[in-house]
């Protein structure tokens, strides 16, 4: 350590050192223009010149570059340095007058007018750049030249491929002398590039070392080895000096691991297709024709315009964008997807609303489309509204023309309309629906897995078993079992690990380990002694706020015995030292100050536990993500705001009690109500994994709807396979069948369910854990299209069963006509039935079969065949089927006359009404739910206005409900095709083994209870509780107050502040304790 | 405390604004140092008394945000 | 809730209401730049607040 004087004051430095890096720990601000961390010093712009005095004499040195040394005296800001200085800006200003950074210094020097002879150069000759080319590794540039002609080039000022374009030395410039155009220009053979931001789909930029996104776990930068320059040239490894913690090692190589496992999930999603392919749209060529991807980051608050909503070419907000649907989906001839990609037409409206929203009314977005296909749950409302409401166009068309406008920025498009009108418009934005792809790397895999692929490269799954894929073992979730959305992602994902734990129901729990268990020391009765731990996070926090002096300051707040700083709070070491304080000091309560608690407080409250504290009796407070990081230029503020938040902790941990976590247990027996196909795949689901099971069926047999259904998508025979199921059912014996029986009675909540069900008369209660409900839905019978007035005149189930029963009727058939949308997509009844598309196309489809010279006629309004059913549709086409679309206000007319049925509609294409002649009309009728009030009531489940069951959340948890231990699955949920009720009649079972595999469960220490003496008994709670954990207490010394259910409430504080006797408290955010916090605000006060 | 440097007393959300506010620094966004922030579990939690007492305190300002 | 303020002498200016998803860091900052701004333009909350007491 040397010992010297810098400014008069006493320093500390390490051997070695130079001037400024000391003066720099010490906060004395010397200027340098030439000076980096990473690189030796060089001395070369001279700024930053100072005064050294060793005793006899006084020199001026350069202090970048000039070690320090034991009592030497340095002063930084003498007249005679200051002097000194101003002449060398002067100078250096002289030879660039034009450079900021240079113009910025003179400014602070004073300096108006420059005495010397101006050139008009930007280099300074700093050589930071050149430097930096060796510490590359690269040596492409040095200083060449001597005198006045020396200047940064390349050897022979020839274009070298040593330069690998790194673009290192254009960072460092300080002038702007060198510029990515000049390394282009000047120093490379190669061509350099932003590396594109993966992210942000080549929007933007980013670094060779990178965290992919903001909220990536885990959240660890890694370095990309095919750009980082230490790879490339051996040298830099800048990064390493720059990391505190000594966490990069350049030597670390992949590892091969090799794992045994009972069961594979396939979860490898999809590739957003390439439009670069079809040059048309001039994708990459023109700058604001973008992929959907990319718009989606254009929108993004965290996107490469910060969530403004500008065109990429010239920033400008765009007043028309156009969307162009099915690019690289349904089309054959130029891109060999015929698939529908499932999620673009939804992607699209969203995209269209959301852009109104950001920009305005005024905003014309306009989708191009062939057939609109939402037939999600709330998705046809939601392209209502954008149509109605937002005024969104939807143009039926295909766009054949993208020119370049005029202005070379905007898009003029042509397109044909549909009463052959061609029409020409200009827009300043473009953007391509594209579709999803499996991505190559993907099909190699399945090949070497051997499992097998659709001809859309998707895994091939059958609709009974829509999880598992051709390789027994080896189960598939999400986009690569074919195009769909988050929520059918999501059903999947959960339905595999379902069809997984079948398999491994045996090994569950066998590899678990268990914790010991530190005894909980009782502080009851003892007054606070607080530990207070302010975190420095390397220089995260410290570089920002003074970190001591919040220390100081907490150690001198009330109740504290302990405040103490430390690097890295979070570390392995210091949690130990922290237990051990904990215990030394007799701390019974700790504040740590540090970054936020949503990430680390869990980590905290491990540490307290292992210390033998409760967990409860500790407060985080939030200096790094709500301080340091966000007020760095501010530091003397951002101190004074951390030492206000430490004050604010320790006074509400100082009102912290000890929180008992109520403990439950569960019974394992389940309940499945419902004994349709997806109850009955869910019962089943759960007997495999060895959970006793009640199936509960109204009716008087098993199977539901699917005992009318002919064939699948897929061309299965439902019947033989539902039988299968039936049978497989019935013999299992860890399913118990209640038929003919309904439920009128439950009581108990999560875990503990009691459930009365009446059959016959008799009543049965039974116990079990969990309940998913599997009611199914109903075809709506329609008073529409003389419906029942003629025995030709059918619904789509009724024809199936004619199918099922081999009917000779319909094989004598001239002609057929199938309606689409009775019922569905009307006011009444505004949701898409998501299944008729594809099942009349199926059944023209067997009719051909049996009769191909049969004219058939489908009249729709669009063609839903989403997914890989698109190929029914196609093939439909192929075979002669004829689509004639109708719209909704000039709905088909039907006449019964004597010599068949006259079907009027109004082809889209003619634009006149035709009349059609034909032996059978199939009408394609909605799917209704059965909307029944009374169960919802008994496990306070709600329904949407549709009658559909609402599920906890319609993307994340669309397989179980809001209140706790109650499932969802089925047409219930939507309507939905086998498989998809299937996969989720097993995610459902996989949601609710979550909870069954657990002997008991652990409420939340932080919820609400009720004081019963203050209680009036009002129901306001009752009633406002979105998750029904407060109750009345029907009997008993409190009869009529409420009461909170520990394992229900979720601690949200709506009861509390609903309350209006003050009876209800919640643990941890108590009144007291937030009032503590807003006591503390002032200290002054 | 000098005279223009108020203090706003925040009430945020845990589960949205205490969030964003939590992004922004880890997208080191700036802002003014003025808020001080009590995180509380939902806004279902804010009581009017919480804003009269802040104010009561002398905080220049009351923000609640879910 | 800021009309019973703005009777009993506080400026409405003083409480403010937003909501912010947990994705929208940008407005976050937005709304903190623009209450503190308004704020700023009030001067201090002198209506309510105790006044230190003297001590000799």
């Amino acid at each position: 350590m040397i010992t010297f004087k810098l400014n008069g004051k006493t320093v500390q430095g390490e051997e070695g050192q130079y001037i400024l890096q000391v003066a720099e720990k010490y906060g004395v601000d010397i200027p340098t223009l030439c000076n980096h961390k990473a690189l030796e010093p060089a001395g070369m712009c001279r700024v930053c010149t100072v005064e050294v005095f060793d005793g006899r004499r006084t020199r001026f040195v350069t202090s970048c570059n000039y070690p320090i040394w034991e009592g030497m005296e340095v002063n930084t800001e003498t007249e005679l340095v200051r002097e000194g200085r101003k002449l060398i800006v002067e100078l250096l200003l002289a030879r660039c007058p034009e450079v900021p950074a240079i113009q910025k210094l003179a400014k602070k020097y004073g300096i108006t007018e420059i005495r010397f002879h101006k050139e008009a150069d930007t280099c300074i000759l700093c050589g930071l750049c050149t430097r930096v080319c060796e510490k590359m590794g690269a040596r492409a540039i040095s200083l060449t030249g001597r005198g006045v002609d020396m200047k940064v080039d390349t050897p022979y000022h020839l274009n070298t491929d040593a330069c690998f374009g790194c673009g290192a030395c254009a960072s460092l410039c300080p002038t702007g002398h060198i510029t990515l155009e000049k390394i282009n220009r000047e120093f490379t053979t190669r061509t350099l590039q932003l590396i594109p931001s993966e992210y942000d789909m080549g929007l933007r930029g980013r670094k060779p070392i990178y965290v992919p996104y903001a909220q990536a776990v885990p959240n660890i930068p890694a370095i990309d080895r095919d750009v980082c320059m230490h790879f490339k040239a051996g040298g830099c490894q800048i990064c390493k000096e720059f990391c505190g913690v000594n966490a990069i090692d350049h030597s670390m190589q992949d590892e091969f691991i090799e794992l045994e496992v009972g069961a594979i999930v396939l979860a490898p999603g999809f590739k957003p297709y390439d439009p670069s392919r079809l040059d048309f749209y001039g994708y990459h060529r023109l700058p604001n024709v973008v992929t959907s991807m990319q718009y989606e980051r254009i929108l993004s608050a965290s996107g490469p315009f910060g969530g403004h909503l500008v065109r990429p070419s010239d920033h400008k907000e765009p007043k028309k964008i156009a969307w162009f649907q099915c690019v690289g989906s349904r089309d054959q001839n130029r891109c060999k997807n015929s698939y529908c990609s499932s999620v673009c037409c939804m992607y699209a409206i969203k995209e269209a609303v959301i852009s109104k929203e950001h920009a305005g009314k005024d905003l014309d977005c306009a989708i191009f489309f062939m057939d609109m296909r939402t037939p999600g749950k709330e998705f046809e409302k939601f392209y209502n509204d954008a149509r109605d409401r937002h005024g969104v166009r939807f143009i039926r068309s295909r766009v054949h023309t993208v020119d370049p406008a005029p202005d070379g920025h905007s898009l003029a498009i042509r397109y044909v309309m549909e009463n052959g009108e061609t029409v020409s418009e200009i827009f300043d934005m473009i953007v391509l629906s594209i579709g999803l792809e499996t991505p190559p790397e993907m099909i190699e895999l399945a090949g070497r897995l051997g499992v097998e692929l659709t001809p859309g490269n998707f895994c091939r799954t059958d609709a009974f078993h829509p999880v598992n894929t051709s390789k027994e073992g080896v189960f598939v979730c999400g986009a690569f079992q074919g195009p769909k959305d988050i929520p059918q992602s999501v059903i999947d994902a959960s339905a595999a690990a379902a069809a997984a734990q079948e398999l491994l129901a045996g090994a569950r729990g066998t590899m678990a380990r268990t914790k010991e268990v530190v005894p909980e020391i009782n502080i009851a009765g003892e007054r606070p002694r607080i530990g207070v731990f302010v975190c420095k996070c390397g220089t995260n926090i410290a570089g920002v706020v003074d970190v001591p002096a919040v220390r100081d300051y907490a150690a001198g707040l009330p109740y504290v015995e302990y405040a103490a700083d430390n690097l890295y709070t979070c570390s392995q070491d210091t949690q130990e030292t922290m237990t051990q304080i904990i215990r030394e000091k007799n701390l019974n309560r700790v504040v740590v100050a540090a970054c936020t608690p949503k990430t680390h407080e869990p980590l905290f409250q491990e540490t307290l536990i292992n210390a033998g504290l409760n967990k409860y009796l500790f407060e985080m407070t939030n200096i790094r993500n709500q301080d340091s990081w966000v007020h760095k230029n501010n530091p003397r503020l951002a101190t004074d705001k951390a030492k206000d938040l430490v004050r604010m902790a320790v006074a509400k941990v100082a009102l912290m009690e000890p929180l008992k976590e109520i403990e439950l247990p569960v019974n394992h027996t389940t309940m499945v109500i419902g004994g349709g196909i997806s109850g009955m795949a869910a019962a089943k689901s759960f007997a495999l994994q060895g959970f006793e099971t009640h199936l509960v069926e109204k009716s008087d047999r098993l199977g539901g709807q699917a005992l009318n259904l002919y064939h699948t998508a897929t061309g299965e025979g439902v019947q033989e396979k539902l039988c299968e199921m039936i049978k497989s059912v019935e013999s299992d014996k860890k399913i118990h069948l209640h038929l003919n029986t309904t439920i009128t009675a439950v009581e108990g909540f999560v875990g503990n369910f009691k459930t009365t069900l009446s059959s016959n008369g008799n009543q049965e209660v039974l116990e079990h854990g969990a309940v998913i409900l599997a009611t199914g839905a109903a075809p709506y019978v329609p008073d529409e299209y003389a419906y029942g007035k003629d025995p030709r005149i059918l619904t789509s189930l009724e024809l199936d069963k004619k199918f099922i029963a081999n009917d000779p009727m319909i094989c004598n058939l001239k002609s057929a006509i199938f309606i689409q949308c009775v019922g569905s997509r009307e006011p009444q009844r505004p949701y898409c039935s998501r299944v008729c598309c594809t099942h009349s196309i199926e059944n023209a489809l067997e009719l051909k079969k049996r009769n191909p010279d049969m004219n058939i006629y489908i009249l729709y309004r669009d063609i839903r065949t989403y997914g890989e059913k698109e190929y029914l549709y196609k093939q439909a086409r192929e075979k002669g089927v004829i689509f004639i679309r109708y719209s909704v206000d000039n709905k088909p007319r039907l006449e019964i006359r004597k010599e068949g049925l006259a079907v009027t509609v109004t082809d889209h294409v003619l634009g006149r009404p035709i009349e059609i002649l034909t032996d059978l009309v199939t009408l394609a009728t909605a799917v209704v739910p059965y909307k029944d009030e009374a169960l919802a009531n008994f496990f306070k489940v709600s329904m949407n206005d549709d009658g559909f069951f609402i599920e906890k959340h319609a993307k994340l948890g669309p397989s179980e409900f809001s209140t706790d231990g109650v499932y969802l699955c089925g047409m219930a949920h939507y309507p939905k095709p086998i498989d998809e009720s299937i996969a989720q009649a097993k995610a459902a079972v996989s949601r609710a083994v979550t909870l069954l595999s657990k002997a008991s469960i652990f409420s939340s220490g932080t919820i609400a209870q009720v004081d019963p003496t203050k209680c009036a008994g009002c129901g306001v709670c009752v009633a406002i509780c979105p998750f029904s954990a407060p109750s009345i207490i029907d009997k008993g010394r409190f009869a009529g107050k409420a009461e909170i259910n520990p394992v229900l409430c979720k601690g949200c504080g709506l009861c509390e502040a609903s309350c209006r006797s003050g009876a209800i408290h919640l643990k941890g955010f108590d009144t007291d304790q937030i009032f503590s916090q807003i006591f503390e605000l002032n200290a002054a006060m | 405390m000098a005279e223009n440097e108020p203090k706003i007393l925040s009430f945020l959300c845990n589960w949205c604004s205490y969030g964003a506010a939590d992004l922004a620094g880890v997208s080191r966004m700036e802002y003014p140092p003025n808020i001080r922030v009590i995180r509380i579990p939902c806004t279902g939690r804010m009581n009017p008394k919480f804003i009269l007492a802040g104010l009561r305190q002398g905080a220049d300002a009351v923000w609640v945000s879910g | 809730m800021k009309n019973l303020l703005e009777h009993t002498g506080i400026e409405p200016g003083r409480l403010h209401f937003s909501w912010v998803s947990s994705a929208e860091s940008t407005k976050f900052v937005e709304v903190v730049k623009k209450i503190t701004e308004e704020v700023k333009a009030l001067n201090s909350n002198k209506a309510y607040a105790k006044t230190k007491p003297k001590v000799d």
